[in-house]
């Protein structure tokens, strides 16, 4: 190959090794449509996160370029052409010529071991502030505590206005945790069976929910808006469906909101589909869901103290094997306030949108019914569960579809 | 009869003691030693240290491929958002045996075929400290390979393969959450893996510690020696504390133990603690091989001596020192507290300066070098390239708060791809086409190489360059599927896309292995000559493919790069100028006149009853009690057999006559497990019979 053209083919080899870069740059800068990136952030934390760490991201780039350009300078400056073959006297050269036959230098390699240590020493000053700030951050004694449980492959949310933790909370929600816009949330998260993380990308890094370990958290959203999640530490054959959502609402919205989940659920009118759903439901699945007002424990109405009675007042507490299938599934009382279900899986509105305006029921969107109804029929089909039905909901297939369209409508009521 | 008229036609099947020659037949069969080197059953007793390591190079390839597949499986599935291509159960278990695989199957035992082929060579022995020990590793480790793969296809497919990720932590790994064999396979298979790497992790330190030739001093021990040493004691240490782990998980699942059980108090970081204790210092096992062998290709290709020989060699001590102190760099999010995560994070960075300094001093050797680039030097600079993507990113996780944003996403999974396989398995296949010629006498073709090097590397970075831009913008690992709304189905499709350009780069590897392997031997197997590459180390001293027996005479080292001081020199100028040809310096291989261990039937059998036990112990303990019979009546086999064997053929029951071969340290020969003990063994003429044609079937 003459040297032009070699020149070209390393001219073109670097555009596009430089062009890829480029491309990538912009598809990182143009965060567009990514509701989980942690490159956006809107929490507090969220962002002294990305502040600490994208100075460092410019400093790893600019050492990515230099030694990237000095593997292509001295590449390009120092290649000799040679036998082809590779069988000449001296292997892959054609003469007997050699380089300076430099052993090392020792003030250079101590200046290059001393100047990454001052460079990392700097990075781990700003590291470590951050990250005691980060940790140090705890709400005011009376505020809201959220105890946030992971479970095989759901959250739950115990809301406890007061901040303690050691009572019955004032309700339970499931997959949605709602937060005031611009204070900061206490999260004490936990699990009932194996690990797993809790992670609102855009609000805060994750923490894990470890079994038999409480972990305190915090969030916080600096705007209002809908926030997805997803768990993060592998826990199983559906841990790639185990999502979650944050959604942070103004003071005012969030009271209206809080009140309206404090209150009971009612039962439909007789006669109704609704009705009917009621009873398909009480014998199909209130073994496991509650519905405060509605299911019942040993012949005693739920009342949202079961939260706190039910396993000695530590809700959060490790359940074993039979455990697991009683109770442990989402409280629905007030499902149709929320926007997605079967862990934050599926959407249970269908043109819904990111920031839909969160409690006026007639912007919300049409109900995804197909997709709700697959999941009561048969929801291993549409997210794996255990086949011994000891984690995940189970099948319902022997329930006719008038059943399901009757268990629809009943849930339909419950906002 | 006489046994030196017996000798002289090799392989026959006259049985007698060793003792002495007067005994005509010996009492039992069994207790004979195999014999001869030629065909495929002499692979299965062999203990030379060679052939081990193309054999454990084959198997290392051989579940490449079965990883790699497993990785096509995974790139598929997530290829477009839901994904059906397979299901989330099947997933679980893919993604689990494509690490366990790619780490225990893969990068190991590939580093273990040069550990084991030239680490003898480069410190100028014979063979291993203890060479029947060194053929039990191979097949122990091919009892843990098969075991561990079979669970795939064992009542289905994938029904009982390991499913908790290759941390497999706890307690999702429970009987009560992982009620499949597949984690039962994980635990015993991994513990059957540990035997084997433990013990030839202490047979390859003691031959470095006690075999090397006169006057290799450890400073004048070539980079890869060093490296691989380094490795060696990292496995020593780091593998009792992974079995101890896997031990305690066997004990909760098969016989109710309550170590990881919540529900009975337990904490389950213990498992985290005690698995990444382990799992990070494997990460520098993964790596150091690859270090080292860069450090040899580079400067071999540079024309140059490596840049700062001791810098190199203590970085290398460096960072098998602080591997060992950052551990909990993998549970930042896991509430080990935040001074705990401080101490971690902050030690995590510094372990970067070590790393740091070997890739400088590579470009240093690169400048002003005349740099020819061949295949082995492509991939030398690849590693040099990828790894410090894969170092870089490394850093940023070590800023914990920052991490834990980006632990657990895509964004980690790059990170590690980068540096296991754009830094140790680039490093491992440059290592291939680097010392294939030492190996089997002929070198691969340089233009399938550069071909299959550049569409690998393409490939890499088409599929792990994305995973960066994905776990930043939230993608989490290991889920089965994700929504079509999450924005991840454009880097998702490159990814996959690339993943299959690294299948065609692969392919083309092994296309080459076969075409070269067709040309050379159309063309009448020319020699390739001992120094093909005009290199430095001394396993280039002697013939391509390397002699049973190594080196034709002990060779005195007085300098580092010993080998290419005989060849060069420097004139009154300080110019280098040839000093001697090469064909003058080098070992022709010709000389039969040396002492070798004998074969063993034992190595083999003993990994058979190791099988045996893994497989009781999981599914019946009456098949783990045989196997325990089994194991124990082949040591006693192992103990029991004769040092030497009269009868073998060819070098085996040769004398050196007056020479100690070998380390002076080590009394009279590479066989320190007392296989020398020759004293009273006849002499005899026998070995012109002898090939070379051993050293490759």
């Amino acid at each position: 190959m003459s040297g032009r053209a070699r020149g070209l083919v390393w001219l073109s080899s670097l555009l596009v090794i430089f062009g890829a870069i480029a491309l990538i740059v912009v598809a990182i800068v143009v965060d567009k449509d990514h509701p989980l990136s942690t490159l956006s952030p809107v929490g507090r934390q969220g962002r002294d996160i990305a502040e600490l760490i994208n100075p460092i991201f410019i400093v790893a780039g600019v050492v990515f370029f230099l030694v990237q350009g000095a593997v292509l300078a001295l590449w390009w400056r120092y290649r000799v052409a040679g036998s082809e073959s590779g069988d000449g006297e001296f292997g892959y050269y054609d003469d007997d010529e050699f380089p300076e036959q430099t052993h090392g230098n020792n003030r250079l390699e101590i200046a290059w071991t001393i100047v990454p240590t001052v460079l990392l020493a700097v990075i781990s000053v700003f590291t470590l502030v951050a990250l005691f700030a980060l940790d140090d951050v705890k709400a005011s004694e009376d505020d809201l505590v959220v105890t946030v449980i992971g479970q095989q492959w759901w959250w739950e949310y115990q809301y406890h206005l007061d901040g303690d933790t050691s009572t019955p909370p004032d309700f339970v929600t499931a997959n949605e945790l709602v937060i005031p816009v611009g204070q900061d949330v206490a999260l004490d998260i936990k699990s009932r069976d194996v690990i797993h993380s809790f992670w609102i990308p855009k609000l805060n890094g994750k923490r894990d929910a470890v079994p038999g370990r409480s972990h305190d958290w915090v969030i916080q959203a600096e705007e209002p808006g809908r926030f997805r999640g997803q768990c993060t530490e592998f826990c199983g054959l559906s841990h790639g469906y185990m999502k979650m959502v944050a959604v942070a609402l103004p003071s005012d919205k969030f009271a209206q909101w809080k009140n309206n989940q404090r209150t009971a659920a009612t039962a439909p009118e007789e006669g109704t589909d609704e009705a009917a759903g009621w009873e398909t439901f009480e014998t199909q699945c209130a073994s496991c869901h509650v519905i405060v007002g509605l299911t019942t424990r040993g012949g005693k109405p739920d009342t949202w103290r079961i939260y706190g009675d039910a396993s000695g007042g530590d809700a959060g507490g490790y359940l074993d094997a039979e455990t697991l299938v009683a109770g442990a599934a989402p409280n629905l009382t007030h499902l149709m306030t929320r926007s997605t279900f079967a862990g934050s899986a599926f959407d249970l509105y269908l043109d819904a949108g990111e920031d839909i305006p969160y409690l006026n029921l007639a912007d919300r969107g049409t109900l995804n019914r197909g997709e709700l109804e697959a999941w009561i029929f048969n929801a291993p089909e549409r997210k794996p569960a255990d086949a011994d039905d000891l984690r995940g909901m189970p099948a319902r297939t022997g329930l006719s579809p008038d059943d399901i369209d009757n268990v629809v409508a009943f849930l339909s009521t419950l906002d | 009869m006489t046994i030196t008229d017996r000798t002289i036609t090799a392989p026959e099947e006259t049985l007698a003691l060793p003792a002495g020659p007067t005994i005509a037949h010996r009492p039992l069969g069994v207790f004979t030693r195999p014999q001869g080197s030629e065909g495929w059953t002499s692979w299965l007793f062999t203990v030379d240290h060679k052939r081990i390591g193309i054999m454990y190079g084959a198997a290392a390839l051989f579940f490449f491929l079965v990883g790699g597949a497993e990785a096509l499986f995974i790139r598929l599935q997530l290829a477009t958002p839901n994904g059906s291509v397979i299901g989330a159960g099947t997933y679980n278990g893919v993604f689990t045996m494509h690490g366990v695989t790619m780490v225990f199957l893969v990068i190991m035992p590939m580093a273990a075929a040069f550990a084991n082929y030239l680490l003898p060579l480069q410190v100028g022995a014979r063979d291993v400290a203890f060479p029947r020990l060194n053929a039990f590793s191979f097949w122990c480790f091919l009892a843990g390979g098969l075991l561990l793969t079979s669970s795939v296809l064992i009542g289905g497919w994938f029904q009982n393969a390991p499913d908790g990720g290759w941390f497999a932590y706890a307690p999702n790994t429970g009987l009560l959450f992982s009620p499949s064999k597949g984690i039962d396979f994980y635990a015993v298979g991994l513990q059957i893996l540990g035997v084997a790497s433990l013990v030839s992790a202490i047979n390859l330190i003691v031959t470095v510690l006690n075999m090397r030739t006169k006057g290799m001093s450890f400073f004048r021990m070539p980079v890869l020696t060093w490296m691989l040493l380094i490795t060696q004691f990292l496995l020593l240490f780091a593998l009792p504390v992974i079995t101890v782990a896997l031990f305690l998980l066997m004990f909760d699942r098969l016989w109710d133990a309550n170590f990881f059980n919540v529900e009975a108090g337990a904490d389950p970081l213990l498992w985290q603690h005690l698995f990444w204790i382990f799992g990070h210092p494997e990460v520098y096992i993964l790596i150091l091989p690859a270090f080292g062998i860069v450090s040899e290709i580079i400067p071999t290709f540079a024309r140059k001596p490596l840049f700062g020989y001791h810098f190199m060699v203590a970085s290398g001590i460096a960072i098998g020192f602080m591997g060992w102190g950052v551990w909990a760099h993998h549970m930042f999010t896991s509430g080990v507290g935040p001074l705990s995560v401080a101490a971690f994070s902050v030690s995590t960075m510094f372990i970067a300066v070590p790393t740091g300094v070997k890739i400088l001093n590579w470009l240093a050797t690169m400048y002003r070098g005349r740099l020819r680039f061949t295949t082995p030097m492509l991939y030398a600079v690849g590693v040099v390239s990828m790894f410090t993507i894969g170092g870089l990113s490394g850093v940023t996780h070590s800023i914990a708060p920052s991490d834990t944003q980006q632990t657990d996403t895509y964004y980690i999974v790059a990170h590690f791809h980068y540096v296991i396989f754009g830094g140790a398995l680039l490093g491992l296949f440059g290592g291939f086409y680097f010392w294939w010629p030492k190996a089997f006498g002929y070198k691969l073709s340089e233009a399938w190489g550069k071909a299959s090097f550049w569409v690998m590397l393409i490939g890499f970075n088409f599929t792990f360059g994305p995973m960066h831009i994905l776990g930043l913008q939230g993608m989490s690992r290991r889920i089965a599927t994700y929504r079509g709304d999450e924005g991840f189905a454009f880097w998702n499709m490159v990814a996959t896309i690339g993943a299959f350009v690294i299948a065609v780069g692969v392919a083309m590897f092994f296309w080459n292995v076969y075409v070269s392997t067709r040309n050379w031997r159309r063309a009448g197997r020319p020699d390739v000559g001992p120094d093909p590459w005009d290199a430095r180390g001394l396993e280039w001293m002697t013939a391509s493919p390397v002699p049973e027996h190594n080196f034709d005479e002990d060779i005195q080292v007085d300098r580092l790069d010993h080998f290419w001081h005989r060849k060069y020199g420097v004139d009154e100028n300080h110019r280098v100028v040839r000093a001697a040809p090469t064909s003058e310096v080098a070992h022709d291989g010709s000389n039969t006149n040396v002492h070798l261990p004998s074969p063993s039937y034992w190595p083999i059998v003993l990994g058979g009853g190791i099988l045996l036990v893994g497989y009781g112990i999981i599914y019946n303990l009456w098949l783990a009690a045989a196997g325990l019979v089994f194991l124990v009546a082949s040591i006693y086999g192992w103990i029991l057999e004769p040092a030497d064997d009269p009868d073998a053929a060819g070098h085996h029951d040769d004398h050196d006559d007056g020479d100690d071969h070998g380390d002076p340290d080590s009394n009279g020969g590479p066989s320190g497990n007392g296989e020398s003990a020759s004293a009273e063994e006849p002499e005899s003429e026998s070995a012109e019979t002898e090939e070379e044609a051993a050293t490759i079937g």
